[in-house]
């Protein structure tokens, strides 16, 4: 059994295996994130390589509670896995204490199962860079969560193909009193500025929480609504 | 090999500079090397799963020759790719599904088994105990709360519901006729589904059939266990075909 660590420190002092992970990160499907004053917002591009696909099968904004959600970019594999870890991690607090986790404490405990595939023996890095949107009784959060297991909250972000033209497009564009329904708009319309074809309600995917602390994935008719608003 | 990269990530599961896996890419390669194609194709209250029948060796018994499975009952099992890897995975399927049946005492949906299937093959593509299998595995149910369901699995972790599907040689050639044939029609009954999926293979593969080159499994609505069809049913349906044409 390989118990030794691959992940090691090169002779310059980098840990390679991390790099590499974004790299892999860097290749995958953009997603967007911003925190508005009242709410987060999460957008993803979701291509389907073939028409054969069930659309309802495959879901890229996975909800870990009611009022926390998380998307990627990335593996998917990886971060199914990682986001059903999520999952156990609010149903242990939730056991523990009785209380709604924090966007917080949840970004940490699960930054911690992402750090130790960056040191243990006989594990690889988690391959994605995750997008956690959540609204608790600290306000709105949107946090990202990198291979390395470093995770910072943020006001608006992007991960993916897309990201370093989306975040200068962000930078130019968030304020901070914006509100969600505007947060909508913004990263939907920063979604399509890199978008490769056309932006149809069934090639993206739309997830929302509001001061009512309930996390929903916008069904196709209102993201439609929305896309035509851009126009 | 490019700059920054020791070589090890061709053996193990580590990521390549540019962040690929190749342990899991060669794990696609090798269910290619069956030389075998699979279809599955999902009407509107069937699922058919079709595959060739090759016995390597005229002594062999051609009834313990099959790439076609009954994980549960209800649930249908078609893998391709290294044989052995297949076996080991059907007999973990049923173990899964078994399982699930006694903890929760109702039978194990495919969404579910696919899922955790799914998740098992991906801690092969991240911890390195152990390789990824070299079998790709479409699996198949009547449901009774969703309908008729098709799922595909592969080495990566990656899983996804399918209208219809293909694994292994023709892979690439089968899915592009299966999506040409669905955009034309898509509720398919019965035997439009069965001839779909007969009718997808005979085209990549380009070979007439006797009934014993392919095995057929099926799944309805009105018989929800998932079985074989006898050589007569597909000698029933090769007939059709050749009919029509």
């Amino acid at each position: 059994m390989t118990d030794f660590a691959l992940t090691t420190f090169s002779s310059k002092g980098k840990l390679l295996q991390i790099e590499y992970a974004l790299n892999a990160v860097a290749k995958g499907d953009t997603a967007i994130g911003i925190k508005a004053k009242n709410g987060v917002v999460l957008v993803v591009e979701k291509k389907q390589s073939s028409i054969l696909i069930e659309e309802s099968s495959v879901q890229k904004i996975a909800s870990l509670t009611d009022n926390i959600a998380a998307t990627y970019a990335g593996l998917g594999p990886d971060f199914r896995v990682l986001s059903q870890q999520a999952r156990k991690l609010v149903k242990k607090y939730d056991l523990k204490y009785q209380e709604e986790i924090f966007v917080q404490t949840l970004s940490r405990e699960l930054a911690e199962d992402v750090q130790i595939a960056t040191q243990r023996g006989g594990i690889r890095p988690f391959g994605v860079s995750i997008l956690i949107a959540g609204y608790d009784e600290e306000g709105p959060h949107l946090v990202q969560l990198d291979p390395s297991g470093a995770y910072y909250s943020w006001k608006a972000t992007a991960i993916g193909k897309q990201a370093k033209n989306a975040k200068a497009f962000l930078e130019k564009r968030y304020n901070a009193d914006m509100e969600i329904e505007d947060a909508i708009n913004t990263a939907l319309l920063t979604l399509k500025e890199g978008f490769e074809g056309q932006i149809t309600p069934t090639n993206i995917e739309v997830g929302v929480i509001r001061d009512d602390h309930v996390f929903r994935i916008l069904p196709p008719s209102q993201v439609k609504d929305y896309l035509e608003e851009l126009e | 090999m490019s700059r920054g990269s020791q070589g090890h990530e061709f053996y193990i599961t580590l990521f390549s500079p540019e962040g690929r896996l190749y342990q899991v890419e060669y794990a696609f390669k090798a269910v290619k090397t069956s030389g075998l194609t699979s279809i599955g194709v999902k009407g509107t209250d069937t699922v058919c799963l079709i595959t060739e029948k090759r016995v390597p060796d005229k002594l062999i018994d051609e009834k313990s020759v099959t790439n076609l499975f009954n994980v549960s009952e209800k649930i249908g099992a078609l893998t391709t790719g290294i044989p052995s890897d297949a076996r080991a995975l059907v007999t973990r399927m049923r173990y899964e599904a078994g399982e699930f049946r006694l903890k929760n005492g109702y039978y194990c949906p495919v969404d579910v088994l696919s899922k955790r299937m799914a998740d098992l093959a991906q801690t092969n593509t991240q911890y390195y105990q152990m390789r990824s299998y070299g079998v790709e595995t479409i699996l198949c149910q009547y449901d009774d709360e969703l309908g008729p369901l098709l799922y595909k699995l592969d080495p990566s972790g990656h899983y996804s519901g399918y209208k219809a599907t293909a694994s292994g040689v023709k892979e690439q050639e089968a899915i592009n006729y299966l999506e040409k044939q669905i955009k034309k029609k898509a509720d398919l009954n019965y035997d439009e589904t069965i001839m779909l999926a007969i009718q997808t293979l005979q085209n990549v593969i380009s070979q007439d059939f006797k009934p014993t080159d392919i095995e057929v499994g099926i799944v309805t609505k009105q018989d929800k266990k998932f079985h074989k069809l006898t050589n007569e049913q597909v000698d029933h349906y090769l007939n059709l075909i050749a009919n029509r044409d």
